[in-house]
C-alpha cells in the first residue's frame, strides 16, 4: 500500500462529508475544472493508481490497455467506490473515453456519471467559447444532483485555485534552483495530496511544507522527469539513494497541471478558461511537439539538469508518439535521456533498477 | 529518368490477381465484375498522386474527416489509412512498422501510424510514390491517435495541421457541440484559401455535399443487398469496395462506382447468385478488417458455408452521412461527422449491432480485437457478453491487428475459431 | 603485485575475472548461478583464483555487477552491467563504438565513448523475445544446445519465416513448422533472424557507431552474429569468451577505483 492511499485518506473524505456535507466525486485523469467542483461543494478525488490487484479488469479490458485505465475500472468493479457520490470522466484519450462509456452504459455503477470534453489544440476563437459553454453545461448537470452553482462561491474558489497555483509555482521554483531541501519522495508525496485535499487543507499543507523545506540542496545532481505520474514511488526513493534530485517535472499528474501561470480575469469562468488555455504543453490537449520540446529544454536550463528521464506508463499512446521527437531534440543538445516504461504499483524489477543506475553512472 | 508510371499501374492492377496461377476456391461464387472496375478506379487515383505534387495543393486526410470542405478548393486528397490498409493487404505491414520502430516509435502504437511513419523514413510503398502534403487535415471523431500521428508528421514536414475537433457523444450531442463544430468549419476557410490559393465557393461546396450524401446513400443500398439470401457479396469484397466512399467521397467517381456496383448486385439478387456457393450461416464482423488475412479468411469461412453479410465497419460510411443536407451544409456536417460509430457511446453501438444482426438475419458474430484501434476495441469484451446474453448467438473474439501481422498468432486464432464453428454448427 | 576482481552475477550464469596491474587476464571462471547469488559469486571467484594461481588475499579490490550484484558481500563496490560491458568491450577492442550484449534475461545496446564511458544505452522491453531466453526456449523445443544453434543455422539452405514478436506465439509457430517437417536448421535460422531483428531495432534506437562488439552468451551463436553483420554491413568483433566481458569490465572498474584511492 503506497502512502498516498493510506487509510487516513478515506477517513479524511468521510470527515469532509460529515462536517461540510461535501459530495465526494471520483475523477479520472486528467484535465477538469477543479474550482468549479469545489464551488459546488464537491470534493474531487483523482483516481490514478489505486492500490489494487488487477483481477477483474481483464474481463473487460484487453491486455494492451494501460494500467491507469485498468486500475480505474478495477476500482469500480471491485466496489471500492462505496463512499463516492458520482464519477467525472474528462476526455483525456481514447482509452479513458471508452472507459467512461463502459462504466456509464454497460457497468452502470448506480452512481451518476459525468463527462467533460475539453477542446484540443489548435486553439481558435471557437475553442474559447466552447470551453466556457462546457463549464456552464457541466455546472447545470451537476446542479441537478448537488444544487445550483452559486456565482459568489465560484468567484471565491477560483481565487483559491489561484492560491494553490501560486504555492505550487513557488515550490517548483525553489526546487529548480536547488533551494528546497526535501527528498524526491517527500516532495511528490506532499504535492500529490492535491489529488484529493480540499483547498482549505491543501493550501496550509503546501505552505507549511514550503517553509519547512527551505534550504540548500545544491549538492545533488538534478534531472528532469517527463511522463505521466511518479509511480511507483520506489523509483523516487532509488533516485534519492543515488543522490539524484528531481529539478523539475513535466508529468501529467503534477507539473503539467499545477504550473499554470497567474490568471488575470475577474470572472471565474474566464479565469478557468485562461488557466486551461495557458497551461503547460501536454499531449492530452494535443500541444504541438515543438512547444513540448521548448518547455522541456527551458526546464533543463532552469534547473541546471544533467539529463531527462521519460517515465512512461506502458501503452500510453499520447506520450509515446511525442517521445522520438523529444529524445532527438534533447540528444542534439547533448542531454542524456533514459526511458523507463512501467506499470503503476509494480515492484521495482532488477532491470528497472539497473537501467536507472546505469543512467546515473552515465551522468557522473 | 525512370518513369514508374505505367509499370506502376500494371503492378497495381495485378494486385488482387494471382502472380502464380492459384486455384480459385471452389466454395466461392463468381467474382464481382466491379472488382476490376474498382482496381482501375483506385489505380488511377494513385497514379494521379504522382503528378499531384506541385500541380495541385495536396492534403493528407483522416478517414473520418469532413473532406467535403476541402474539395471546393481543389485539393488532391490522400488517405494514409487507406495506404496503410493497402500495405497490410500486400503484407508489407511488418517491414514498414519496423522502419518506424527503428526511429523510436514504440511497437504498441497504432500500426497505420507506424506504417505511415515507416514510409516517411524509408520512402517504401507498394504504390510508386506518394505526394508530399501541403496540409494535414484530421478529425478526432475516429480516434485521438490520428491527431498524435498527424502532429508528428506536421513537425517532420513543417506544414499546417487543421483539426476538426468533434466532442465525444457521451449521452447526446448538444447545441453547444454543434455550434463549436460549425464555427470550426467556418474558421478553417481562410487557411484553406491561403494554402490552395482559391476562394471558397459556397455553391460548389453545397453541390459536393450533395454528391457525398448520394454516394453514401448508394453505398448504403449496396450494403442492403446483402440482406438477401444468399448474399450477393462477401464482407471481404465490401471492405475493398469501401475505398471510394472513404477516399473519393464528394467526387462523382465514387457515386458512379456505387451505382455500377449496386446494379450488379441487384442483378445477382434477382438471379439468386450468392457470393459463396453454399450459404448455410450468416455472420457479422466487428472492427476493421485484418487486412493481411482477407483472402485466407474469405476462403476459410466460405469453405464452411459461412458468409459475413454485415459489419459495423462498412456500415460506418452510410450510417451518419445520411444526415448531410445541402441546405444546411455546415450544421449537417457537424452532425454527420460527430455521430459516427467511434465517436458515439457504447450503448449506441450495442443497439446498432443488435439492429444489424436482426436486419441481416445474422447467426454468429466474429469480433476482431484490434491492437491498433482502441476506440473500436475497448468495450468489445462487454459487447460480446451482452450480445451473447441478449441475442443468444455464438460470438468469438480474435486478438489480432489491422496490419501488423507480428501481433497475430494463427494458431491461437484457429483454436478460437474452431470452437466457434463447433458452437455454430452444433 | 596487486590483483583486482570482477564478479558478474547474472540470472543464469555467474562469471569472475581476475586481472593484475598489467595487461591481460590472469584467470576467469563461469559457473551456473543456481538459486543463490552469494554462493554463486563465491564459487565463481574461488575458481577464478585457482585459474590465476593466486590466493584470495592477493586481490585488493573487487567490484560486482549483474542482477545479483547486491548479494556479493565480497565486493567493495557495485557497478551496473551497462557500464561494465562498455568498459570491458573497449578494453578488448579499443575502438569499439557500440556494444551489443544479448544475455539470458535481457539485452542491451550501449554506445561507448572514449575510455569506455557510456554515452547512451537502451535495454529490451519487458519481454523475453529479444533475449537469450527466447533461443533457450526454442532450443529445448528442437532438442539442440544453444551452441549447436549457431553452427546448424549456417548450414541451412533455406530459412523458415517466424513472424511473431512474442516468444509464446513464436513457440507455437515452431511447433507447427516441426509438424510440417521443416528442417531444423531452417527453423533455427528463422529464429536467429527473429532475435536479430528484434535487437537491431534497439541498435537503431541508440544509433550505429562502428566498430560494433557483441558480448553475452548469445554472441556464441555464430548464426546470430552473422545475421547481425549482414544488417550492419560490417564485421562484428566477438571476444573468444564473450560471456566474461561484463566481469572483465567490473575488474577494470575495481582497478580504476583502487588507483583513485577510494
Amino acid at each position: 500500500m503506497t502512502e498516498f492511499h493510506s487509510p487516513s485518506r478515506k477517513d479524511y473524505l468521510l470527515k469532509q462529508r460529515e462536517m461540510y456535507g461535501r459530495h465526494i466525486f471520483g475523477v479520472f485523469p486528467a484535465q477538469y475544472p477543479r474550482e468549479l467542483l469545489w464551488a459546488m461543494n464537491i470534493l474531487p478525488v483523482e483516481i490514478w493508481d489505486p492500490p489494487l490487484d488487477l483481477s477483474y479488469a481483464s474481463a473487460h479490458l484487453q491486455s494492451y490497455i494501460c494500467s491507469i485505465v485498468r486500475l480505474g475500472l478495477e476500482f469500480i468493479v471491485q466496489d471500492k467506490a462505496d463512499i463516492l457520490d458520482g464519477f467525472l470522466f474528462p476526455h483525456t484519450c481514447d482509452s479513458i473515453q471508452n472507459l467512461s462509456s463502459i462504466v456509464n452504459d454497460y457497468l452502470k455503477p448506480g452512481k451518476p456519471c459525468y463527462f467533460f470534453y475539453h477542446p484540443k489544440w489548435p486553439y481558435r476563437e471557437s475553442s474559447h467559447r466552447f470551453y466556457i459553454e462546457q463549464l456552464r453545461d457541466l455546472a447545470a448537470q451537476l446542479g441537478d444532483q448537488v444544487g445550483d452553482l452559486d456565482y459568489t462561491q465560484f468567484q471565491q474558489y477560483a481565487e483559491k485555485g489561484e492560491e494553490v497555483a501560486s504555492v505550487m509555482r513557488e515550490l517548483y521554483s525553489l526546487r529548480a534552483s536547488g533551494e528546497l531541501c526535501a527528498s524526491n519522495v517527500e516532495f511528490y508525496r506532499t504535492i500529490r495530496q492535491a489529488e484529493f485535499l480540499h483547498p482549505d487543507d491543501l493550501i496550509p499543507l503546501l505552505e507549511t511544507f514550503l517553509e519547512n523545506s527551505r534550504g540548500s540542496q545544491a549538492s545533488e545532481t538534478p534531472v528532469i522527469l517527463t511522463g505521466v505520474l511518479p509511480n511507483p514511488p520506489e523509483i523516487l526513493a532509488l533516485l534519492d539513494e543515488l543522490k539524484i534530485r528531481v529539478g523539475d517535472d513535466d508529468l501529467l499528474a503534477c507539473g503539467r497541471r499545477y504550473l499554470v501561470p497567474p490568471s488575470q480575469a475577474k470572472d471565474p469562468f474566464e479565469a478557468l478558461a485562461e488557466r486551461y488555455f495557458h497551461m503547460p504543453p501536454c499531449t492530452t490537449i494535443n500541444s504541438p511537439i515543438r512547444e513540448r520540446l521548448e518547455n522541456l529544454i527551458s526546464k533543463v536550463e532552469g534547473s541546471n539538469a544533467k539529463g531527462v528521464i521519460f517515465w512512461i506508463v506502458k501503452f500510453c499512446e499520447p506520450e509515446l508518439f511525442d517521445m522520438p521527437h523529444l529524445i532527438e531534440g534533447l540528444k542534439k543538445r547533448g542531454l542524456p535521456t533514459l526511458v523507463i516504461d512501467v506499470e503503476p504499483n509494480q515492484e521495482l524489477t532488477g532491470q528497472l533498477t539497473t537501467r536507472i543506475e546505469a543512467f546515473v553512472e552515465m551522468l557522473a | 529518368m525512370k518513369d514508374m508510371g505505367v509499370p506502376g499501374i500494371m503492378r497495381f492492377s495485378r494486385m488482387g490477381k494471382k502472380r502464380r496461377p492459384r486455384k480459385k476456391n471452389a466454395s466461392l461464387g463468381p467474382p464481382l465484375e466491379c472488382n476490376s472496375r474498382l482496381r482501375e478506379l483506385m489505380a488511377t487515383h494513385y497514379l494521379l498522386s504522382r503528378y499531384a505534387q506541385g500541380a495541385k495543393p495536396v492534403a493528407w486526410v483522416t478517414s473520418g474527416a469532413p473532406v467535403e470542405i476541402l474539395r471546393p478548393f481543389g485539393f488532391y486528397t490522400f488517405y494514409p489509412e487507406n495506404h496503410g490498409a493497402l500495405c497490410g493487404a500486400q503484407k508489407m505491414g511488418p517491414e514498414l512498422c519496423a522502419e518506424a520502430e527503428e526511429h523510436g516509435y514504440h511497437q504498441d502504437l497504432c500500426s497505420y501510424a507506424r506504417i505511415d511513419l515507416g514510409h516517411y523514413f524509408s520512402g517504401k510503398t507498394p504504390v510508386g510514390r506518394l505526394p508530399k502534403p501541403d496540409l494535414l487535415f484530421a478529425s478526432n471523431n475516429i480516434c485521438q491517435t490520428v491527431v498524435y500521428w498527424y502532429k508528428a508528421l506536421a513537425e517532420y514536414w513543417k506544414i499546417p495541421l487543421i483539426l476538426f475537433d468533434t466532442p465525444y457523444n457521451f449521452r447526446e450531442i448538444s447545441k453547444a457541440d454543434i455550434s463549436y463544430m460549425v464555427r470550426q468549419l467556418e474558421e478553417m476557410i481562410p487557411l484553406l484559401e491561403q494554402i490552395s490559393k482559391r476562394r471558397f465557393r459556397y455553391k460548389r461546396f453545397r453541390e459536393i455535399v450533395g454528391i457525398a450524401k448520394e454516394a453514401s446513400l448508394t453505398w448504403g443500398e449496396v450494403l442492403s443487398t446483402m440482406k438477401a439470401r444468399p448474399s450477393p457479396m462477401t464482407i471481404f469484397d465490401a471492405f475493398t469496395h469501401l475505398a471510394p466512399i472513404v477516399s473519393l467521397r464528394g467526387l462523382p467517381a465514387a457515386l458512379e462506382h456505387y451505382r455500377a456496383l449496386l446494379a450488379e448486385l441487384e442483378k445477382r439478387v434477382a438471379q439468386g447468385v450468392g457470393a459463396i456457393k453454399n450459404e448455410r450461416w450468416r455472420l457479422m464482423w466487428d472492427n476493421i478488417a485484418i487486412w493481411y488475412k482477407m483472402r485466407d479468411f474469405a476462403n476459410l469461412f466460405a469453405e464452411r458455408g459461412m458468409n459475413f453479410v454485415t459489419a459495423t465497419y462498412t456500415n460506418a460510411w452510410t450510417e451518419t452521412i445520411g444526415y448531410l443536407d445541402e441546405t444546411k451544409p455546415f450544421e449537417s456536417m457537424a452532425k454527420a461527422y460527430s455521430l459516427v460509430i467511434l465517436n458515439n457511446n457504447l450503448d449506441h453501438r450495442l443497439q446498432l449491432m443488435e439492429r444489424l444482426i436482426q436486419e441481416f438475419q445474422v447467426d454468429g458474430l466474429v469480433i476482431h480485437s484490434a491492437r491498433s484501434c482502441k476506440p473500436y476495441s475497448v468495450g468489445q469484451y462487454d459487447l460480446k457478453r451482452l450480445i451473447t446474453e441478449r441475442l443468444e448467438i455464438p460470438t468469438v473474439v480474435i486478438e489480432a491487428d489491422i496490419t501488423d501481422s507480428r501481433a497475430y498468432s494463427e494458431e491461437q486464432a484457429m483454436v478460437r475459431l474452431e470452437a466457434f464453428f463447433e458452437t455454430l454448427e452444433g | 603485485m596487486n590483483y583486482f576482481g570482477g564478479i558478474d552475477v547474472g540470472a543464469i550464469s555467474t562469471e569472475a575475472v581476475i586481472i593484475d596491474e598489467g595487461d591481460g587476464i590472469s584467470g576467469y571462471s563461469i559457473v551456473e548461478t543456481g538459486a543463490n547469488s552469494t554462493d554463486a559469486a563465491d564459487e565463481a571467484f574461488g575458481k577464478a583464483l585457482l585459474a590465476a594461481g593466486i590466493h584470495r588475499d592477493a586481490v585488493t579490490y573487487i567490484a560486482a555487477t549483474g542482477y545479483g550484484r547486491v548479494s556479493v558481500p565480497l565486493a567493495n563496490k557495485t557497478v551496473t552491467e551497462i557500464s561494465c560491458h562498455a568498459l570491458g568491450a573497449k578494453y578488448l577492442f579499443p575502438n569499439t563504438g557500440t556494444v551489443i550484449d544479448i544475455g539470458g534475461q535481457d539485452s542491451k545496446v550501449i554506445r561507448v565513448g572514449d575510455s569506455g564511458k557510456v554515452l547512451d544505452f537502451t535495454m529490451n522491453d519487458k519481454c523475453a523475445a529479444g533475449t537469450g531466453r527466447f533461443l533457450e526456449v526454442m532450443a529445448s523445443k528442437l532438442r539442440v544446445s544453444l551452441e549447436e544453434m549457431g553452427e546448424l543455422s549456417l548450414h541451412a539452405k533455406a530459412e523458415a519465416h517466424i513472424s511473431s514478436v512474442c516468444t509464446v506465439f513464436a513457440e507455437s509457430e515452431v511447433v507447427s513448422l516441426v509438424a510440417k517437417n521443416q528442417p531444423k536448421e531452417e527453423i533455427i535460422k528463422g529464429l536467429n533472424r527473429a532475435i536479430t531483428n528484434r535487437v537491431w531495432g534497439m541498435v537503431k534506437a541508440v544509433g550505429v557507431y562502428v566498430p560494433v562488439t557483441m558480448s553475452g552468451g548469445v554472441a556464441k551463436n555464430r548464426g546470430v552474429v552473422t545475421l547481425m553483420e549482414e544488417k550492419l554491413g560490417k564485421p562484428i568483433r566477438v571476444y573468444a569468451e564473450p560471456q566474461i566481458v561484463g566481469a572483465l569490465g567490473a575488474a577494470l572498474f575495481a582497478r580504476k577505483q583502487s588507483r583513485e584511492g577510494m
